[in-house]
């Protein structure tokens, strides 16, 4: 694993970026409201600079061409002087930001690509970060992730999820929402121009627990140990409401259960109740839900100040684009996000599972000296599994 | 002296709004306008036409004094409608903020009272013309109306009981629905403080005779200092608790969340529930029973459910309730370590989303 870039590949990877931003200039679009956000950048020397403000299309991308940054940033935030210190900005709103990132979701394939390093002993492993090293019980662990096909897939079923929240159960309407391919390990869904946006860090933490389905209560189903049967039987879900209550009463509906029959939801419901009793109940709804919600990053969408990937511009770990999904079903970020070209360079790899670019197969490399076209070359780069040769 | 004819008009055709209405409703601007029209000066409040007028105006004081309550039956509705505004004038005459406090939360909650049994025409004229949201009627099964999602954030975020968790709402299409009780229940501290701010701008002119009478008299029922604060003292707490508990002595307002603060952080460190009920009966607006309800719940010994943590400093600093020390709070996240864990410098967590 490279711990640090070298001056060549730093070189070589401003470069490509460079290039990339002078060729596809016009394509670099400000966000809505740009001069009333909080702009910020991080160099490939990993310098974070914050408090920026452009004031037009122009500017910005100019600066991309003369900065050649690992990352751009912008704030979810609106500002009266965004150039001032945080507490100095004067907060308006912020539009309404939901993240998916595959770190979040346990998939089988990270046991395979994912890995970690004691800082301390060198003592290496697959799968998860372990909380203390297993042989020196050392804590500065050193994670090294990898993202694959399934990965990607399943942060792409969540944001489904998450966009029937949005449009069936908070009524905020398609025009409004815009899904991005983050350029790393996940998406992005942003509501803008949106009432939503003077909601407070408070609101914002009750839609976070919604869509990720935590708090959810047996009470709010109709279910409590005191009431009789026939008031549950009054207060339980029908599979044509909407929320929760909906979704949980379909599931019920349309998953078959050992010696019930009938097409009474409520019946059937008060019969699983009845069979599995409160407290096994409780933990099966739990799982219900836990398969119903979300997995979204309640960090960045209860966070009013939080800066965010610059739509259109390049990930700096992988060379790929922040870009807009029109169709997220069909969007394939392996194909529709690789922005670099195909011209060859050499590098060396230390290692690197194998992977797909634009249809194009590369991999495994272990310790190797190859030719790869940019694109794969800076993908490798960018993650510190490789150096320019 | 009151036109049926003339209210009808001023509120709208659509609705029946009437005196009977008004002497519910004193806060509401229509009720304002409508005293302001009988142009009275005080002289006239020293007549002996009044007296009804000031007697129960008394009442109302007294009643919220001593019972945090405040009756709501209607025998006379001028007699009604005048009382609030010279019941006001007698609290402000007195001039003790932890009054003015209980005073209007228990005018708030006569008015919800109300409220809960009133008809859904006047309900939905309420809530638009006077708080500005809009309830929708709806013919549901299990609810009475439907406010928009934001509407329903803004307020619903200040009660910790896990039914108004939105995930334990029905949610559709951008709308949140709600039985009149919870409808009601939503908008309570808003009505608390519209009272409260009517009474802070009420100008005191030199009162008549019967008046100052009245303010002596309700002065006489005063609960006496006294302190209960002896069992919670402050050792090594945090500048966050030590500020809520402050505020809690010299009688101010208190947030919900600060109490929840308070609350969480006192049983986090052993207090016992009745220690902590305790520490509330000085607050503007104590309800022994509704304290110890709230208390036990979040102790986690009610509703069945979680034992509720003490927040982070991140989320107390949202709610502007943290008073961090430079020093001693450096290192830390929750008030729980405060004290805890030596105060040198750790680096910042991830603030950027890839
Ligand atoms: S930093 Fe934490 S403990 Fe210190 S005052 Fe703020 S909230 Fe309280
Ligand atoms: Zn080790
Ligand atoms: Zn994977």
């Amino acid at each position: 694993m490279i711990i640090v870039m070298n001056e060549k590949t730093i070189a070589v990877l401003k470069q490509a970026f460079k290039e990339f931003y002078f060729k596809n200039a016009e394509k670099i679009t400000a966000p809505i409201r740009m001069k009333e956000r909080e702009f910020g950048y991080m160099s490939f020397d990993k310098v974070m600079v914050r408090h920026l403000s452009f004031q037009t299309e122009g500017n910005l991308r100019a600066f991309l061409i003369k900065e050649m940054p690992h990352s751009v940033y912008y704030s979810c935030a609106y500002y009266y002087e965004p150039i001032l210190a945080m507490d100095e900005k004067g907060w308006k709103g912020a539009d309404l930001i939901f993240d998916i990132d595959a770190d979040d979701i346990p998939t089988r394939c990270k046991e395979e690509h994912d890995r970690w390093i004691c800082k301390d002993c060198n003592f290496m492993g697959k799968g998860k970060r372990p909380d203390k090293c297993p042989k020196c019980e050392g804590m500065r662990i050193d994670e090294e992730y990898w993202v694959c096909q399934s990965c990607l897939e399943a942060t792409k079923d969540e944001a489904m999820k998450l966009m029937d929240f949005l449009l069936k159960d908070f009524g905020i309407s398609m025009e409004n929402i815009e899904v991005y391919f983050s350029g790393g390990r996940g998406y992005h869904v942003t509501v803008e121009k949106s009432a939503l946006e003077e909601l407070d860090q408070l609101a914002r933490s009750e839609i976070s627990d919604y869509v990720s389905g935590i708090g959810l209560s047996l009470e709010s189903l109709g279910i409590s140990k005191r009431a009789s049967y026939e008031k549950m039987r009054r207060m339980l879900p029908l599979t044509n409401e909407s929320g929760y209550r909906g979704r949980i009463a379909k599931f019920f509906s349309e998953t078959e259960f050992e010696g019930y029959d009938g097409n009474d939801v409520r019946d059937k419901i008060i019969y699983i109740y009845e069979k599995m009793k409160h407290k096994n109940f409780e933990n099966f709804v739990g799982e219900i839900v836990g398969k119903l919600s979300a997995k979204i990053d309640a960090m960045v969408t209860t966070d009013i100040h939080r800066i965010f990937r610059l739509p259109n511009t390049l990930h700096g770990s992988t060379g790929m684009l922040k870009r807009r999904c029109d169709d997220l079903l069909s969007f394939d970020p392996f194909v529709d996000a690789v922005a670099l070209g195909e011209e060859p360079i050499q590098i060396f790899v230390d290692h690197s599972p194998k992977f797909t670019l634009k249809g194009k197969l590369f991999g495994p490399y272990k310790s190797e000296r190859v030719k790869l076209p940019l694109m794969a070359a800076v993908y490798l780069m960018g993650k510190g599994l490789a150096e320019a040769d | 002296m009151f036109k049926r004819q003339d209210l009808l008009k001023r509120v709208g055709m659509e609705i029946e709004f009437g005196l009977e209405d008004l002497a519910k409703y004193p806060f509401l601007k229509e009720a304002g306008d409508y005293v302001k029209e009988l142009s009275l000066s005080v002289e006239d409040l020293g007549q002996e036409d009044y007296r009804p007028a000031v007697e129960r105006a008394k009442q109302r004081v007294m009643e919220a004094i001593q019972k945090n309550y405040i009756s709501s039956e209607i025998s006379e509705p001028t007699v009604e409608l005048l009382s609030f505004p010279l019941a006001l004038m007698l609290v402000k005459a007195m001039n003790v903020e932890y009054i003015i406090h209980r005073y209007s939360l228990a005018e708030a909650i006569r008015a919800e009272r109300l409220l809960k049994e009133e008809k859904k025409s006047i309900i939905s004229y309420i809530f638009k013309s006077t708080f500005n949201v809009e309830p929708i009627s709806v013919e549901h099964e299990l609810f009475d109306f439907k406010i928009n999602l934001i509407e329903y954030l803004k307020r619903a975020t200040h009660f910790h009981e896990p039914e108004w968790k939105l995930i334990n709402r029905v949610v559709e299409n951008g709308f949140v629905y709600l039985k009149t009780y919870e409808l009601v229940r939503l908008i309570r501290e808003e009505i608390r403080r519209k009272i409260y701010d009517r009474m802070k701008g009420v100008s005191l002119p030199s009162m008549p005779k019967n008046l100052k009478e009245a303010v002596h008299e309700i002065s006489g029922v005063l609960p006496p200092p006294s302190d209960r604060f002896q069992r919670v003292t402050p050792e090594k707490f945090p500048p966050c608790v030590i500020h809520t508990l402050d505020l809690l002595k010299k009688g101010q307002n208190v947030s919900h969340y600060g109490r929840f603060l308070l609350t969480t952080y006192l049983l986090s460190i052993g207090k016992s529930v009745d220690d902590i009920i305790d520490i509330y009966p000085r607050s503007p607006d104590f309800n022994e029973r509704l304290t110890r309800y709230q208390v036990e719940h979040i102790a986690g010994m009610r509703g069945g459910r979680r034992r509720y943590k003490v927040p982070s400093c991140r989320t107390l600093a949202t709610h502007g309730l943290c008073f961090k020390d430079k020093i001693l709070c450096a290192t830390i996240r929750s008030p729980l370590q405060f004290g805890k864990k030596p105060p040198f410098k750790k680096k910042s967590t991830r603030q950027i989303r890839e």
